[in-house]
């Protein structure tokens, strides 16, 4: 997947620099830059560093699919990095099985908690969010799970639309 | 001198000190040790999630409140990485290198109490230098033109992608997504639409808020989902200060006096030179104080100078960061950039000016930090025990709360639901940045930061009339652009002289 972002990087520099040099203007009447020069540098040096990028995660696949050897996760990459830079070993937060399943689980839950909030207001849709999330990872406390989908969302509806005063979707029934 | 300072600190405990601005400092204090304390999740999380619970705050005491939140979490990061060997979060990575070691061996409570002292001591200090040197700074800054600030600018998102080790390349793509998305909107100069397709609700931009709480809240906690914490049982521990045990012992004070300076100095420097901060001040801390050590075969295995080393220098670099931030506008860190957006979203223009326009916003943050710093030294020591039973809360049940969070908060901020697919979209795109090694600090970073960078890029470029010698003509300006190439060409020239050591290595062995 490394290099699929890699990949979606690069096409997304590509569109940005063609766009921006299709609807912007570069340089103005009286020579000066205009709007599209600095997002023109932009997309230049981004499609160039993509490329490069790409061709490295490429090469590192194949590398690694030669010698069969996967590398650790990570859990804070940059951290890491920053780390063995300096010569420090990072240790005890490498390692483990990762849970890509579960993550595609919890985004899609996200967009469905985004996508009902304006029909059915903020309110409900926490609710549903959370028993939705709730009855999938924590199956064994239903008594807490109903408690806690209830009682969460209800502290923060107060807190943002009757402290805060904010302004969230309300459902047909009023709240 | 010193009763100019003392009659500004004075302004500022007036506002720090008054109930209001009391109550909200505990408030942020407090959220901040608890931000800390769960895995995955930083100081620029934090911040950026709860930006939209301080709306009904005067600007001041929202930020007293954000900033209480941001170097709380360097209090709370190192409870888990001393009890349970991970990290709170990047700044006390290298914490665990000698405080886990430490618990084993059955001294969890005098590292802990050793910790406290050592992040309020790194924390202090950190403030008078800060007291000492924004008002200073301001005024050199008063005199920087537009090519000053954007090789500042420059500089501080090329320190922070250098220091990503293997992963530089991915860092400068991030700092390059940060500035493709900062040109969303009406273009200031010359009023065109730019990567608008169209929409009215892109002509504003996109909003950093929305950007910043996807990248680093939805996007840190599908990280935390994808390590699989939310399968983890919660860590039932428990620790109380009435025990013999928990307090240090007078070696492990001796020991570590110059610990405190030395630490705290390293991380200061290292908080306010811009693109560094906290993680990187823990580490040159840490790696220092093994240098200088007599006996650095002890460290790694439990040594109390190791704990106390990197926590006195990411407490002292927080307060650093600041310097960069409110006196010339630009931060140096992911956090501090989320901090420069609540700034601006509160109508507050960071910069040389800030100091002379909002003396009591200024000084008022500045003395909330000494405050700050003595109640959470009280909290990390008489409310460990409360902190540690907050582990006990499984994961699974966090992980709604943040998300509830973050969308509440999202839409809240302007009743948009295209920024609300915005933070979603940048929680899934924060998520395969950490995932793949890309830098979401650097991205916000430069998004924060890119108007500014591409406003003074073309002053500097017409003044010069398109010779771009205003870069090298002012003498700041020549300092900076030695130092810009350097961070450049320094690692290609010692990448090549490796690789023809290495050759020459290998042509002689093979001989």
């Amino acid at each position: 997947m490394k290099k699929w972002f890699a990949a979606g990087l690069l096409i997304l520099s590509v569109g940005y620099t063609l766009y921006g040099l299709g609807t912007l203007t570069l340089v103005t009447s009286s020579g000066r830059p205009a709007a599209g020069f600095f997002p023109l540098l932009i997309g230049v040096l981004m499609m160039i560093s993509c490329a490069v990028n790409l061709w490295g995660d490429w090469r590192e696949e194949l590398a690694q699919r030669r010698s069969g050897t996967l590398p650790p996760h990570q859990a804070d990459p940059e951290a890491e990095a920053k780390a063995d830079a300096l010569g420090v070993d990072a240790h005890g937060i490498d390692g483990g099985m990762d849970y890509s399943r579960d993550v595609l689980i919890v985004f899609l839950y996200i967009c469905g908690f985004v996508a009902i909030m304006k029909p059915v207001g903020a309110f409900l849709a926490m609710v549903l969010f959370m028993l939705a999330f709730l009855f999938t990872f924590n199956r064994a406390h239903v008594v807490s799970n109903l408690i806690y989908s209830v009682a969460l969302p209800g502290f923060l509806y107060g807190l943002f639309k009757v402290l805060l005063n904010a302004s969230l979707p309300t459902s047909p029934f009023g709240f | 001198m010193l009763a100019e300072i003392a009659s500004n600190l004075s302004l500022g405990l007036s506002v720090a000190a008054s109930p209001e601005g009391f109550l909200f400092l505990v408030i942020g204090a407090f959220l901040g040790m608890i931000v800390g304390l769960f895995p995955g999740f930083g100081p620029a999380a934090g911040i950026a999630v709860l930006i939209p619970m301080t709306f009904g705050l005067q600007p001041t005491i929202a930020i007293i409140m954000l900033a209480g939140i941001y170097y709380g979490s360097m209090y709370g990061g190192t409870i888990t990485s001393i009890l349970i060997n991970t990290p709170g979060e990047s700044a006390t990575v290298a914490s665990t290198i000698d405080g886990y070691p430490l618990a084993q061996k059955g001294r969890a409570g005098p590292a802990l109490v050793m910790q406290a002292i050592a992040s309020f001591f790194g924390g202090t200090v950190g403030v008078v230098l800060i007291t000492a040197l924004a008002p200073s700074l301001a005024n050199f800054a008063a005199s920087f033109g537009p090519s000053e600030y954007f090789l500042i600018i420059a500089v501080g998102l090329l320190m922070l992608t250098t220091m990503m080790g293997d992963n530089k390349f991915k860092g400068f793509i991030s700092a390059l997504i940060g500035f493709a998305v900062g040109t969303v909107g009406v273009d200031v100069m010359s009023g065109q639409q730019r990567f608008t397709f169209g929409s009215p609700e892109l002509i504003g931009g996109v909003y950093f808020v929305a950007v910043a709480i996807g990248l680093f809240g939805i996007g840190e906690l599908l990280h935390c989902v994808f390590k699989g914490q939310h399968r983890q049982p919660a860590k039932r521990l428990r620790i109380s200060f009435r025990d013999k045990e928990f307090w240090p012992s007078k070696e492990d004070y001796y020991q570590s006096r110059w610990t405190f300076w030395r630490g705290s100095g390293i991380g200061f420097i290292a908080g306010v030179l811009p693109g560094s901060g906290a993680t990187l001040g823990s580490i040159i801390g840490y790696s220092v104080e093994k240098k200088v050590a007599k006996d650095p075969e002890k460290f790694g295995k439990g040594e109390m100078r190791g704990l106390v080393a990197p926590e006195a220098a990411n407490n002292a670099a927080s307060a650093g960061a600041m310097v960069p931030l409110l006196s010339l506008g630009i931060p140096g860190s992911g956090a501090t950039a989320v901090l420069l957006g609540a700034f601006l979203m509160w109508g507050l223009q960071p910069g040389p000016l800030l100091i002379v326009n909002d003396p009591e916003f200024v000084w008022g943050l500045i003395a909330s930090m000494y405050l700050g710093n003595m109640i959470l030294i009280a909290m990390s020591i008489f409310a460990i025990p409360l902190f540690v039973k907050f582990l006990d809360v499984p994961y699974v049940n966090v992980v709604p709360v943040i998300v509830l969070l973050c969308i509440i908060g999202a839409f809240a901020i302007n009743a948009s639901i295209i920024e609300t697919w915005i933070l979603v979209v940048s929680g899934l795109i924060g998520f395969a940045m950490k995932r793949y090694g890309y830098s979401p600090a650097a991205t916000v970073l430069a998004l924060v930061l890119g108007s500014m960078a591409e406003e003074t890029f073309l002053q500097s470029y017409i003044i010069s009339q398109g010779t771009m010698s205003l870069f090298w003509e002012r003498p700041v300006s020549l300092v900076l652009f030695i130092v810009l190439l350097s961070i450049v060409v320094l690692p290609l020239v010692l990448t090549l002289l490796n690789r023809s050591k290495n050759a020459r290595e290998g042509v002689s062995n093979g001989a």
